[in-house]
């Protein structure tokens, strides 16, 4: 029923394809427009251990899901990401986003399988300047992008950048894709994105509150439960904004994705509110 | 202080911001519900066809509902309930009287058998025998005692979630 459901809404535009896997909230960076107010302090690092994103991604494929996207935090925060991606990748194609600061030698050689998988790793970088883009992403950011990209490609690894724009000039966006074309990087594997004014980026006033159509529904899983879409489990003064919650089943998927078509729909749940005892 | 999150409608699950009405007001018990949208799918329903009438008239479901409250403490369901009984007709002396121990025994026959048979339910329920049934039975059907035992349940449960959550009581 849920994958009939599902079928419909992806036929007429609904919802997207692709599901989102919020691997964890914990990172080693504190960028100032971090929808979930990740940083290395961070005391609760709430995380969706690797066998349940990778039974997660069974389920999606089994209810007619496309892809995967994995995201967090820092993805590679996680100690067994290089093989969970492994895995997630023979499910589903996938896209992991990552700030391409922790790639040792030792992890890069643990992601060479992905060469043979339908998986792409999107990198942030927000600016060809290192000076730039240290003030958004924080301190030697830039140097160890500039370091894992080439990196990964001379491995086979398909390669995305990120772009998150703030005050970024046309010439420095130029500049920046320049930069990404002389790394072997298509401009069709260039996202630029603007600042969602939610988590971090609304405390510092940054960015663009969006509307309610502005952001495709996708299906997107955290440790918190289930939301409308990627842009939506964000964290303000410490706390998970439940506004955009969907469910906080997550297992089976199926349950989280009937409640998701539900909110896609516009349907309530418990209709009757009429109950004195509430 | 809550120890949940009372969330505004704005900061509601969209699934359940029905739950508010068009002005954003909504009990400080449902605004703390709202935290897990999914339970409300089957509790809203659960709860609405608990609380309203039916083989039991709603004032003796308020009753039992002031009673049992009354017994577990629940400063925020007495807050909510004690104005909600005199709204359906429950004499505001029994109102009092279910709220004090000493005064029970001033209810009507068929109150009072009812107060000892919720207060053994709610207190020691093993303790309820044959005698006591078969009292209560002369005023009630079997099926009338089954949805009382359900609302004194019910009633239990949300005293329980409310005290242990701190939810404060509702200013009215």
């Amino acid at each position: 029923m849920t994958r009939t459901a599902l079928a419909r809404a992806l036929e007429e535009g609904r919802c997207g394809e692709r599901v989102w896997l919020y691997a964890t909230y914990h990172c080693n960076l504190a960028c100032v427009y971090c929808l979930t107010e990740s940083h290395p302090g961070i005391a609760r690092r709430r995380a969706v251990p690797g066998n349940q994103l990778v039974g997660l991604a069974q389920e999606a494929r089994e209810l007619g899901f496309g892809s995967l996207g994995v995201t967090g935090g820092e993805v590679f925060m996680l100690p067994d990401m290089p093989e969970t991606l492994v895995e997630l990748g023979s499910i589903l194609p996938t896209v992991a986003l990552t700030n391409g600061t922790l790639f040792t030698d030792r992890m890069l050689g643990r992601l060479e399988p992905l060469a043979h998988l339908d998986v792409a790793l999107q990198v942030s970088l927000d600016s060809p300047d290192a000076v730039r883009n240290d003030a958004l992403r924080g301190p030697e950011n830039f140097a160890k992008v500039a370091d894992a990209i080439p990196a990964l490609v001379e491995r086979g690894i398909k390669v995305r950048i990120a772009t998150t724009v703030d005050d970024q000039s046309e010439e420095e966006l130029a500049r920046l894709c320049d930069l990404h074309r002389s790394w072997g990087i298509s401009d069709d594997d260039h996202v630029v994105r603007g600042i969602v004014r939610r988590g971090r980026a609304a405390t510092e006033g940054m960015g663009v509150e969006p509307g309610p159509t502005d952001i495709l529904p996708e299906l997107t899983i955290t440790a918190d439960g289930a939301f409308l879409h990627p842009f939506a489990p964000t964290v303000r003064n410490g706390v998970t904004d439940l506004d955009l919650l969907v469910s906080r089943q997550v297992s089976p998927l199926e349950a989280a994705a009937r409640r998701f078509l539900g909110v896609v729909a516009g349907q309530p749940v418990g209709t009757d509110a009429s109950a004195t005892f509430t | 202080m809550s120890r949940v999150r009372l969330l505004e409608r704005d900061e509601a699950p969209l699934s359940a911001r029905h739950l508010y009405g068009d002005d954003g007001s909504a009990s400080l018990l449902r605004r703390s519900l709202v935290n897990a949208p999914d339970i409300l799918e089957t509790l809203m329903p659960f709860l609405a066809q608990v609380s309203a009438a039916g083989s039991v008239d709603l004032a003796t479901k308020e009753l039992v509902v002031v009673r049992v409250s009354h017994l577990n403490r629940c400063a925020y369901c007495l807050s909510a309930h004690r104005p909600l009984a005199l709204d359906v007709g429950v004499p505001p002396d029994q109102v009092a009287a279910v709220c004090d121990d000493t005064s029970v025994d001033e209810l009507p026959e068929r109150e009072r058998v009812l107060v000892e048979w919720i207060d053994r339910f709610v207190l020691d329920p093993g303790s309820i025998d044959d005698e006591l049934t078969a009292r209560v039975l002369d005023h009630v059907r079997d099926d009338q005692l089954i949805e009382i035992a359900l609302v004194a349940g019910t009633t239990q449960m949300l005293n329980h979630y409310c005290t242990a959550f701190a939810i404060p009581p509702e200013g009215r």
